[in-house]
């Protein structure tokens, strides 16, 4: 390897981006060039320096033991000797989330929220888009069809880019990855006879409201049964928006 | 796995790379006083989402990316715009590949300690959103470039590209420095 081409791959040799035999062919020429065995003394110097300035800092104990508290909350003795307050206090919580929960929020809206947070958030992303992979509906097991990933909004402002299967309250669904404009919108599909596992919200579609509306956490929910599938779209969108984008929505192979 | 496994295993992940998060968390906020709400909201978010880590995956790489699209989120409401710039064609890897060195870089790096510190400082606050998120990346986080592209959602060339740029700005910043103390 010449020394021209030995200075193109070093920064990537420093990063350890490089291949096997290219790392090989640049650490043979550095043993024998001096001037490029400077350069790249002088490049690695400059790492040390500014990975010392970047990782300058010991983590915060009290912050780091605060976060993992909210994750595996502390047992200690110490809390036993307030469980009363605590019981009461819980009790007077409990009392006000189902007074305040219960008109607005239907439990499969609560029930999906999580999963179009991840998809919000980029946590999720499509698994496939076009048709159903195999091995993808072997996970079926009998309780949900590829029918259910064929669903798409006639909207124009309606765009998907993929899809993948998820579990809600272990019910497989067909999550549908989509966009209203720049607005992350899901499509969570499911079958009908899975509705038993949401009362609030079967109780509401039977009871002759075509589309069952609510809050879902910091989202907008909105549901209706098309065919023999319940179809829901999620997003931070306004409530008639997601209305609107449900009515338009059908079976693609239908 | 039940919920007490789940939560020893998340944390014996977590723990040996908090470290890195914070600094990371630090120096990618715009305002300092967020970088505790981005690291207690990033973590949270994660373990909620534990269940959708696969093994396969490096969890640095997954934690990074959590970390990253809470602190956007929250730059962005401070009005500062996480725009993660695509600047460069993926054809032009090649052109980054290479470098330009700094021939006369200073050797006596501790007699420049405090200089250095406040320019490389400045120059790390002038670097725009994408080109500090792939610098703090790579030299904090340890993530690989294709890591980088996923976590961002850039193709790599511009991962290379910011790199590039965000390292001679800093370079740039160190020769700074240099003068600076002769004077």
């Amino acid at each position: 390897m010449k020394c021209a081409e030995v200075r193109k791959f070093i920064r990537l040799y420093l990063d350890s981006e490089l291949d096997a035999k290219n790392s090989f062919e640049v650490e043979q020429h550095l043993e024998s060039c001096g001037e490029c065995a400077g350069l790249f003394e002088a490049e690695k110097k400059f790492d040390q320096r500014l990975g010392r300035f970047l990782r300058d800092g010991l983590p915060t104990r009290a912050l780091w033991e605060k976060i993992e508290a909210q994750i595996a909350p502390s047992r200690s003795g110490g809390i036993k000797a307030l469980w009363p307050v605590a019981l009461a206090a819980s009790l007077i919580i409990a009392a006000g989330v189902v007074f305040l929960a219960r008109p607005r929020t239907l439990d499969l809206a609560n029930a999906v929220e999580e999963c179009h947070s991840a998809y919000a958030h980029q946590i999720t992303t499509p698994e496939f888009s076009g048709a159903v992979p195999e091995k993808i509906a072997q996970q079926f097991g009998g309780r949900l069809d590829a029918q259910a990933f064929a669903y798409r909004s006639s909207e124009p402002s309606f765009t998907s880019s993929g899809a993948r299967l998820c579990h809600v309250e272990g019910v497989p669904v067909a999550l549908i990855l989509g966009h209203c404009a720049e607005t992350p919108v899901s499509m969570i599909v499911f079958k009908k006879s899975e509705l038993d596992h949401f009362p609030q919200t079967k109780r509401k579609l039977e009871s002759g409201d075509p589309i069952a509306c609510s809050r879902s956490g910091r989202y907008e929910f909105a549901a209706r049964i098309v065919d023999d599938h319940v179809v829901c779209v999620v997003g931070d969108e306004p409530r008639p928006a997601l209305e609107d984008l449900l009515k338009t929505v059908r079976r693609a192979d239908g | 796995m039940d919920g007490d496994e789940q939560r020893v295993r998340f944390l014996s992940l977590l723990r040996p790379i908090e470290r890195d998060l914070e600094n990371y968390s630090r120096r990618m906020v715009f305002d300092r006083h967020d970088f505790e709400d981005a690291l207690q909201n990033a973590v949270l978010r994660a373990f909620r989402a534990f269940d959708r880590y696969h093994d396969d995956a490096s969890f640095r790489a997954w934690m990074f990316k959590i970390l990253t699209n809470e602190i956007f989120s929250i730059n962005r409401k401070r009005g500062r715009l996480a725009q993660v710039e695509i600047a460069v064609d993926p054809e032009e890897m090649e052109e980054f590949a290479g470098l330009e060195f700094a021939t006369d870089v200073p050797i006596s790096w501790d007699s420049l300690a405090d200089a250095l510190d406040e320019e490389m400082l400045a120059a790390l606050h002038s670097l725009n959103d994408s080109e500090r998120a792939v610098l703090l990346m790579r030299g904090v986080g340890d993530l690989r470039y294709r890591e980088i592209s996923e976590c961002l959602g850039i193709p790599l060339g511009s991962v290379m590209g910011n790199l590039f740029r965000a390292r001679q700005k800093m370079r740039d910043a160190i020769l700074r420095a240099r003068k600076r103390s002769w004077l």
